[in-house]
């Protein structure tokens, strides 16, 4: 049997783990508003994520075929934690903004619009978190059986 | 984890802004300063950012630069001319009866200091998404 039942929440982990780090290289951009030289960069989410995707699926594939069973915690690897906790090569996808306006002193940091984009990814960084709490739910009701049972959070 | 680096970032961008914010007070206080250090007239500061990447990073890295926080790399000095007033009777005045008074423009003061507060703001607002995210994640 192939799925776990994280196989959904892996999924959530990373989303999570994504848009916490383009927060992380947002927060540099508006702390860099004033540095000379500075240039603005930010996350490209999309490719980001889809790369953790396919090499995160990799892993458990060559886990099953080594012990057999996925859910046994016999192999160091299931309980390896990523060094910086951002899933995959997400530090190859942080490019250059390319299109803003450069200053006198060789900054590209625009405030405003970093600080949209900042409170663009808050939002869709909550909203993961509360598929996430959904999905736990989920599976609480098939096991309890029962949708009053205790759940995940709100 | 990542939320903890985004508060660790925007709490040095606030510190460096405070500290420019600093310069600012400084400058305005001291615009009428005949003697600063040295008995030289005192001359405008102005501090001079540098993004550093975090500590637990490799700093020589190319691909962390857009993980860095901000530091003050140092505080310079203006190099503008001063401003010279006749002012025979006081004590630091030259034979001329000239008075060498401090290069301090306060209309530059005050838009550096608008500049700084909104910095700050900016990053206080971070500073804030950042913690709200933080304990979202904890009710999951």
């Amino acid at each position: 049997m192939a799925a776990t039942i994280d196989t959904g929440l892996d999924f959530f982990r990373q989303v999570l783990a994504l848009r916490a780090y383009r927060q992380e290289i947002l927060s540099a951009d508006i702390s860099n508003a004033s540095t000379p030289g500075f240039k603005a960069v930010d996350l490209d989410f999309a490719s980001a994520l889809s790369a953790a995707n396919t090499s995160s699926r990799r892993l458990p594939a060559e886990a099953s075929t080594k012990s057999g069973r996925v859910w046994l915690v016999d192999d160091a690897r299931q309980m390896k934690v990523p060094e910086t906790g951002v899933p995959g090569e997400a530090d190859s996808f942080v490019k250059y903004q390319a299109d803003g306006e450069v200053t006198l002193d060789g900054n590209s940091v625009d405030l405003d619009e970093e600080k949209v984009t900042a409170a663009a990814n808050a939002v869709q960084y909550e909203a993961a978190a509360t598929f996430t709490s959904q999905t736990i739910r989920m599976l609480m009701i098939a096991i309890t059986g029962s949708g009053s049972a205790q759940s995940g959070g709100s | 984890m990542s939320l903890f680096g985004s508060l660790a970032i925007s709490g040095s961008g606030m510190s460096a802004e405070s500290e420019r914010l600093s310069a600012v007070a400084s400058n305005i206080a001291n615009a009428n300063s005949a003697v600063g250090g040295g008995g030289q007239p005192y001359r405008a500061r102005e501090v001079v950012f540098q993004a550093v990447a975090p500590q637990d990073d490799a700093s020589d890295d190319p691909s962390s630069i857009g993980m860095a926080g901000v530091k003050v790399a140092g505080i310079v000095e203006s190099d503008a001319p001063t401003h010279t007033v006749y002012d025979p009777s006081s004590s630091f005045a030259d034979s001329n009866g000239n008075v060498q008074m401090p290069n301090v423009n306060p209309v530059d003061e005050m838009v550096n200091m608008i500049s700084a507060q909104q910095d700050y703001q900016a990053n206080l607002e971070a500073f804030n998404v950042a913690k709200t995210l933080a304990m979202r994640t904890l009710t999951i």
